[in-house]
């Protein structure tokens, strides 16, 4: 059995938001959605301070709290265990939002929201409403660039390995810290990482199991 | 809080309890409003109570949560999945208790003392119980606020629940309706002192959770909710009642505006109490404090 799961090294981790932005471009994101951040914070005191930067998007849990949460079914898991939402579903109750520890969703409220306000859309914003119709009043976040995993695999294209079959923020990043693969293949290279570099999840006490690691 | 905070400090959930959000802490206190006072009334015997509780689960909790929804049209997929969710499990409690609640309706006044009058008596009641009582439950699922995830939360909303709906009964017997007064205000005041204590042991329990519960507790006593906590639910909901209850007990005969005071304040009190679990509802920093 399949489960794509994420590997992120923070020393490799520059802080650029190539990730970010490669995101909002691959899914057409509006204005004030966010499928990855990065969450940027200092501890200690001068002269022993250190910058932390930790990369984040949907954890993919392999338990997650939010399709548990979901009343409607309209986020649900697949065997592959991305958990998506079907828009088509969802009814903007947002428990999903509130039961997610790590704080990935994202209420979608206005779809007429423009990036340059008071100059209409853009090409790009009118072609992203067709290609990527997210409905205002319902819950969206990171897919891990289904669309890009499953249309690969159709073709023969394994993802992780194969650019056009791997999610776009790991294409994306200039410092090759995100790796993409199979967390079940034990010769796969995110599970050769977490295992010889002791990756860790984010806050493993929540119980959700995320499939995104990361190195320190 | 400045964007560049969020998630990297203690963030507070905003979705129910901010803009729209304020639709969802009416909803609650109507939800449990509605449910104490059907219980308080059966237990009084009192019709006008049970009619009530029931307009307002269907009008207020019902017509708040509908609002709220991004895609009110599709509520009904929300009874969907009731072996996951707190929340299709809660909506299917308060549609039976609202369908319950309308045969009992009808059979006490149609056909009272007969055994279908008994029947739905209990359906709704049991049902009234889980109306005042899920959002605890559902509120408690969310791992990531450690301020809520405690087993005492239902038991604290059933209690207010409760407390107000002695607070509406009263209003009732002093507008003339069937209700035993002297019952209702005893009932009252065993159930004041009740919640004042369970509010006292959840908010000195919550402080053991985590940084994040601490957090809250702080910020509900000191923090940017303390005046909605010691004004609203101390002085007003458990202060100004419980003097009020106790000079009624020594006098020999009660004033009924002090009477009104009391239930106003009453009110205020459980509204304040459901603001500050929901606003004091806060998320632990996502960043580890030092991974390296």
């Amino acid at each position: 059995m399949t489960r794509w799961g994420m590997v992120i090294n923070l020393q490799k981790c520059v802080g650029c938001y190539s990730c970010v932005i490669s995101c909002k471009q691959e899914h057409y994101l509006p204005t004030d959605v966010f499928w990855n951040r990065i969450l940027i914070s200092e501890t200690g005191k001068y002269p022993t301070v250190t910058k932390q930067m930790y990369p984040v998007l949907c954890a993919h849990c392999k338990e997650p709290a939010c399709v548990k949460a979901c009343p409607t079914g309209a986020t649900s898991q697949r065997k592959d265990g991305i958990v998506l939402v079907d828009y088509s579903q969802c009814v903007g109750c947002r428990y999903c939002l509130i039961a997610c520890p790590y704080q990935q969703r994202t209420y979608y409220t206005n779809g007429n929201k423009e990036y340059f306000p008071g100059q209409g859309l853009t090409e790009l914003e009118i072609i992203g409403k067709e290609l990527y119709p997210l409905q205002p009043g319902t819950v969206v976040k990171c897919n891990f660039c289904l669309e890009r995993v499953d249309e690969g695999i159709q073709r023969g294209l394994k993802p992780g390995v194969d650019r056009e079959a791997t999610p776009a923020c790991v294409i994306a990043c200039p410092a090759k810290a995100r790796y993409f693969g199979d967390l079940e293949e034990p010769q796969s290279e995110v599970c050769q990482l977490i295992k010889e570099k002791k990756a860790f999840q984010l806050h493993p006490e929540f119980g959700t199991d995320p499939s995104v690691f990361y190195i320190a | 809080m400045k964007p560049y905070e969020w998630m990297v400090k203690f963030t507070p959930q905003t979705e129910w309890i901010e803009q729209r959000g304020l639709l969802v802490w009416l909803a609650e206190v109507s939800g449990g409003l509605g449910g104490g006072l059907y219980l308080v009334s059966l237990y009084l015997d009192s019709l006008w109570g049970m009619f009530v509780s029931w307009l307002i689960v269907v009008a207020l909790k019902g017509g708040f949560h509908l609002a709220y929804l991004g895609k009110p049209l599709r509520f009904w997929r929300m009874v969907l999945k009731p072996q996951n969710s707190w929340m299709s499990r809660g909506l299917i409690i308060v549609f039976l208790f609202i369908g319950f609640g309308a045969l009992q309706l009808i059979t006490s006044y149609l056909f009272p003392g007969t055994a279908w009058e008994l029947l739905f008596k209990g359906l709704a009641g049991i049902t009234a119980f889980g109306t005042a009582m899920y959002p605890g439950f559902a509120m408690n699922y969310v791992n990531g606020i450690p301020f809520w995830n405690s087993a005492l939360l239902p038991i604290l909303f059933i209690v207010y629940g409760i407390l107000d709906g002695f607070g509406i009964v009263i209003a009732i017997a002093l507008f003339g309706g069937d209700v035993n007064l002297a019952a209702a205000e005893t009932g009252s005041r065993i159930f004041l002192v009740t919640s004042a204590l369970i509010v006292a042991i959840y908010l000195w329990s919550a402080t053991y959770v985590g940084p994040a519960g601490k957090y809250s507790v702080m910020e509900l006593i000191q923090g940017r909710i303390a005046p909605v906590l010691w004004i609203g639910v101390v002085l007003c909901g458990i202060g100004t009642p419980i003097g009020i209850a106790v000079s009624s007990y020594f006098a020999k005969e009660g004033s009924a505006s002090l009477l009104i005071i009391g239930i106003i304040c009453d009110m205020i009190g459980g509204l304040s109490l459901k603001y500050c679990f929901l606003k004091g509802g806060i998320y632990g920093p996502l960043i580890p404090s030092n991974p390296y």
